[in-house]
């Protein structure tokens, strides 16, 4: 049965159609071309903590119905349960051999206990140095939420500024909390977003920022934007300030296109961002190195109330693995699992509790694989 | 021979006063008038306009998660049906890499077009291109392609000549790597009608861009082990300019004594070309004979349709077919050959540093010239242009790599 599926999917992937269609010349070769075994793209797989593990598997429910040529290269990464994690060392070798890894979210305690100030998420940020996190809030059909039409991208600076783990109790009841910000990260972030947007057609790029009370650090970051910008005459560029931006976020969010944030705000725009669309199960994210990518959620809760309720959305995760898809090149599945998707939430007979609905994580995760067509390229 | 001890900064300061005497002219003299007014830029500014004298900083490299963004010039004539057929080759054989498309208005003076090219170029670091078109005849439009090297710097400019086996040449077994300086000599665009009926055309060398030029060919050779340099040059007539060309890279040429050096004059150079061009491995000379000698060997080893050029700066890379000829008449008409522009995008894959895939493409390429002999109707085939690139994809179709 799975071959019967697998092969109109394969041949509708790999045979081109899109320009050659005046072409009736086909080749003996591309006929046996079908059984492509090897062309496969490997990903690592951290399924994260509380509900991670149930929408990874959500995802490659998905995955294993659309035949999507992708093997999961799977780790157990966790900080609160430090025994059973796998190495940071070997998760970081096979995010950078495989260049693309799907992530779920990993809890992070508010202590410390053996007293490092770094958490095990900014550990592989900064070992693979994915510097750029993209969230992209959009709101999605058939789900209700106080705003429609919204569709902004926040692309947060996430290697230094307020995470950059840098504090100490210099006199006792005085601790000191550096925030770091250098022109080179900097530039290579605003240079991302114009960047970004010049790639995705976008119109309009907004640096987010305080540097009218952080006159040195976040004018360096806004400098180094300002800068940036000059490179781009096509692409629209705007400065606001960050209490500012988190008032219009709620009150006009329709206005914005593309964010640039350093790492603190970018954080709490992100969560704003989502609680505007439909909340953490919704929105899909990433982290940008020059090298690689990590697709995670984009507003970062682990849910650890729903574990084994069998209730969390599986939107966000399943977004993201569509994301990775148009990343290596299968942007056909990509595609249709997109699709698949927006037609489950537009119809909006099967939801999950989070935005409205009775159904449970499974019913919806089946909803989407009966829903997926397949898409020509 | 004083005026060949004529420092840079002194010969720099010798054409700024030269430049700056231009615009005191009487209105008399029309032609200059225009060329100074029209432009925005003078075109002394972008001869000028060099690393050298403006230190750039280096804008960070846009690589995101593996995968490059690429300017992509189509250019005119038939440029655009081949960048067509270079993304879908792209597709299959997942190459990583983005393509920002910017098009340049042929027909219009303004250069809001190529500045924003440039400027594109300049943040993407490389780019891939057709030729691009100057179809306004107003002296103050300047060539766009030349435009492009100059502002960018882009001072060398490589063209490998090799013939493929199964594709009917004059001459067989061919591999030259000609080098050529790509931003001044006799393409300084310094020209003036100094009393009417007489007009000066200016060539210039200049010792920095030669050691340059020189010093690339000979780490080149050492780097693709290479035996032999043979400079280029007519320093028998023009004893200062190509004097100093040669002078420079005999100069350089003693920093590498496992590379043998010769020295050619350009018209013996073009006749023994023609009769026993395997004596020549890599050739350097400046810029007007570089046009000539590129232009002779890609006749040899089958035409304009199958080599591939790339031209280098400090900063950036540009990559595009061998001999610039738009092909206006073969345009849409799906005869072009596109063979040329295809191995301009294996090259620049190349230089991205994704060998894995420029290799995949490269097999596929050579199996359908010289193992199908698939050829265009200008190396005397009759397979259109879709057809070859449809043998293609199904080629890198069939082997085993990643999807991306």
């Amino acid at each position: 049965m799975s071959l019967i599926r697998i092969n109109p999917l394969r041949i509708l992937n790999q045979v081109p159609t899109a320009i050659f269609t005046r072409n009736i010349h086909v080749t003996p070769a591309a006929a046996t071309l079908t059984p492509r075994q090897e062309n496969r793209v490997r990903c690592t797989l951290i399924p994260g903590d509380g509900v991670g593990p149930e929408l990874v598997y959500a995802v490659q429910e998905v995955f294993k119905a659309a035949a999507v040529p992708v093997d999961f290269e799977s780790f157990f990464f966790s900080e609160v349960n430090p025994t059973l994690s796998a190495p940071i060392d070997q998760v970081a070798n096979s995010i950078s051999k495989n260049k693309v890894c799907l992530k779920g979210i990993l809890a992070t305690p508010d202590y410390s206990r053996t007293g490092e100030l770094q958490t095990l998420n900014m550990k592989l940020r900064n070992e693979l140095d994915l510097y750029a996190n993209v969230v992209h809030v959009k709101s999605l059909p058939g789900v209700r939420s106080r705003h429609t039409g919204v569709d902004c991208i926040v692309i947060r600076e996430q290697t230094e500024g307020e995470y950059s783990a840098l504090e100490h109790e210099s006199v006792k009841g005085v601790v000191e909390c550096l925030k770091i910000v250098t022109a080179t990260k900097s530039e290579r972030i605003a240079k991302f977003a114009f960047d970004y947007a010049t790639k995705n057609k976008r119109k309009k790029v907004t640096a987010v920022h305080k540097a009218n009370i952080m006159k040195l650090g976040d004018g360096l970051f806004l400098k180094c934007c300002e800068q940036t910008s000059k490179l781009y005459p096509k692409i629209e560029f705007e400065k606001l300030i960050v209490d500012n931006c988190t008032m219009q976020m709620v009150s006009r969010p329709q206005q914005f296109d593309v964010m640039v944030t350093p790492n603190l705000y970018g954080n709490i725009i992100d969560n704003l961002g989502a609680g505007l669309v439909g909340g953490a199960g919704v929105v899909a994210g990433a982290s940008y190195s020059a090298d690689c990518v990590v697709f995670e959620p984009g507003a970062r809760h682990t849910f650890a109330e729903g574990v084994g309720k069998n209730i969390a959305n599986p939107t966000a995760m399943i977004l993201c693995a569509a994301n990775l898809l148009n990343h290596v090149n299968l942007g056909s599945y990509g595609e249709m699992i997109k699709n698949a998707v927006s037609k489950v939430l537009h119809d909006g007979k099967v939801r999950t509790k989070d935005i409205g609905g009775q159904s449970n994580t499974q019913e919806f995760t089946y909803a989407i694989i009966y829903n997926l067509k397949p898409v020509s390229t | 021979m004083a005026a060949r001890i004529i420092t840079n900064s002194g010969l720099h300061r010798k054409l700024h006063e030269f430049s700056s005497g231009l615009a005191k002219l009487p209105s008399g003299n029309g032609i200059i008038r225009t060329a100074a007014t029209a432009l925005p830029m003078s075109d002394f500014e972008i001869q000028h306009k060099q690393p050298l004298v403006k230190k750039t900083k280096p804008i960070p490299v846009a690589l995101y998660g593996g995968r490059h963004a690429v300017t992509m010039l189509p250019g005119g004539g038939i440029g655009p049906e081949l960048m067509v057929y270079v993304k879908e080759i792209f597709k299959y054989a997942g190459a990583p890499v983005d393509f920002e498309v910017v098009e340049i208005d042929p027909k219009s003076d303004e250069s809001n077009d190529l500045e924003y090219a440039i400027t594109s170029i300049k943040r993407n670091g490389v780019a891939i291109k057709g030729n691009i078109e100057t179809k306004s005849e107003s002296t103050g439009v300047q060539s766009r392609n030349v435009a492009i090297r100059n502002e960018l710097d882009l001072f060398v400019n490589v063209l490998h000549c090799h013939s493929y086996p199964g594709v009917p040449a004059r001459q067989k077994g061919i591999d030259i790597i000609i080098i050529r300086q790509n931003t001044e000599g006799e393409y300084a665009m310094l020209e003036h009608e100094s009393v009417e009926g007489v007009v000066e055309s200016m060539k210039i060398v200049t010792k920095s861009n030669s050691e340059r030029v020189a010093r690339f060919a000979f780490e080149y050779a050492k780097r693709n082990n290479r035996k032999k340099v043979t400079t280029i040059h007519k320093a028998n007539i023009m004893k200062l300019s190509d004097g100093l060309f040669l002078e420079t890279s005999q100069k350089v040429a003693k920093d590498y004594p496992e590379i043998e050096h010769n020295d050619m004059i350009i018209d013996n150079c073009c006749m023994q070309l023609v009769s026993r061009p395997h004596q020549f491995d890599v050739m350097i000379m400046t810029n007007l004979y570089g046009t000539i000698v590129s232009n002779v060997v890609c006749g040899l080893v089958g035409g304009a349709g199958l080599l591939s050029g790339k031209n280098y700066g400090d900063h950036y890379a540009i990559f595009e077919p061998g001999t610039r000829n738009t092909g206006t008449a073969i345009a849409g008409k799906n005869i072009a050959n596109p063979i040329a522009m295809i191995s301009a995008s294996i090259d620049m894959l190349d230089h991205l540093g994704h060998k894995q895939h420029s290799q995949v493409i490269s097999d596929a390429v050579r199996k359908v010239i010289c193992e199908d002999k698939l050829h265009t109707p200008d190396l005397g085939g009759s397979a259109s242009s879709t057809e070859i690139v449809q043998r293609i994809i199904d080629y890198i179709l069939q082997t085993d790599t990643r999807a991306w």
